[in-house]
């Protein structure tokens, strides 16, 4: 039969955990906004393992000792991963800026400044807008021929044109070439 | 008597095709580039001396680019008689025309079609 667990238990457990988050957060050097997550993960964790608790080979304490450290050392180890891959600072855009009157990184980074615009993607509406315009002047000045070409390669390669019997590999490319170098001579960029 | 020869300036390739139109795509109008200086219709030919073979290709590219371009009425061609075969070739950029446009999604109905 499982056991059955009192009020008294579950503020123990919420304790364990609460005190575990804390050693984590303090020792891997997180930020505070960390330390609700990593609570709950830690408690979603040992919640799920409480079925396997028996009375008769420890004391509550200290199963739940023991299943919050495994998990808090493979949160850790996740994290030190993701340092590794991305950068030894951690940033949260949960963490609150300093001086901001409680604003967070999220709440306070311009969209030109946000990992959006640092990728490339459009983040000015008034500039997409030019674009556009200037993306269809620019397909308006090109002839039928050309056209189909842009079209088709919206959804093919140049070698596949070619093996259509759609033109020379080479004959192709120097197509693209020519559009490419009309299109930038009306102001548009390689995207 | 023999008169002197005037000896040619040296002459050399200022830009490439790309670099044109990419000038071509940001100029505001009224901006002045010079594309060449020296002698087009002498530096253009397999018999001028005055470039390398690759350089001499790339500024037939550059010449016929310049050409296309006031076409297609992006800039207006002039040149600048500096002394004898020396000129300055320019290009001046006009207003973007705005009237001719097309969604790319008629050629992909065109495509389909």
């Amino acid at each position: 039969m499982p056991h059955q667990f009192s009020p008294s238990d579950l503020q123990l457990l919420l304790l364990e955990a609460d005190a575990e988050a804390r050693r984590l957060v303090r020792r891997l050097r997180l930020p505070r906004a960390e330390l609700d997550d990593i609570r709950q993960d830690l408690l979603v964790d040992l919640i799920a393992r409480l079925p396997a608790f028996d009375p008769e080979r420890g004391s509550l304490g200290a199963f739940a000792g023991l299943v919050l450290r495994n998990h808090a050392t493979r949160i850790a180890a996740k994290i030190k991963r993701a340092r590794e891959a991305f950068g030894a600072v951690p940033v949260s855009l949960d963490e609150e800026q300093p001086g901001r009157d409680g604003g967070t990184r999220g709440e306070l980074t311009a969209e030109e400044d946000g990992l959006s615009a640092w990728l490339g993607q459009p983040v000015d509406a008034f500039a997409e807008v030019e674009r556009r315009l200037d993306v269809e002047r620019g397909l308006g000045l090109l002839d039928r021929r050309n056209g189909a070409l842009c079209a088709a390669l919206a959804h093919t390669t140049v070698e596949s044109l070619a093996a259509q019997g759609r033109g020379s590999r080479s004959g192709l490319y120097r197509r693209l070439k020519d559009i490419r170098l009309a299109l930038m001579a009306h102001g548009l960029k390689a995207a | 008597m023999t008169r002197s020869i005037t000896k040619l300036p040296a002459a050399r390739l200022r830009l490439k095709e790309i670099d044109l139109c990419g000038w071509i795509g940001q100029a505001m109008p009224g901006d002045m580039l010079e594309y060449h200086r020296g002698f087009l219709a002498l530096d253009v030919t397999e018999q001028g001396t005055r470039l390398a073979e690759r350089d001499r290709a790339e500024l037939v590219r550059v010449a016929r680019r310049a050409w296309w371009a006031a076409e297609q009425r992006l800039v207006h061609l002039v040149q600048r008689r500096h002394g004898p075969d020396d000129y300055s070739y320019l290009a001046i950029a006009r207003p973007k025309p705005r009237r001719v446009s097309a969604s790319f999604a008629s050629f992909l109905l065109q495509e389909v079609a």
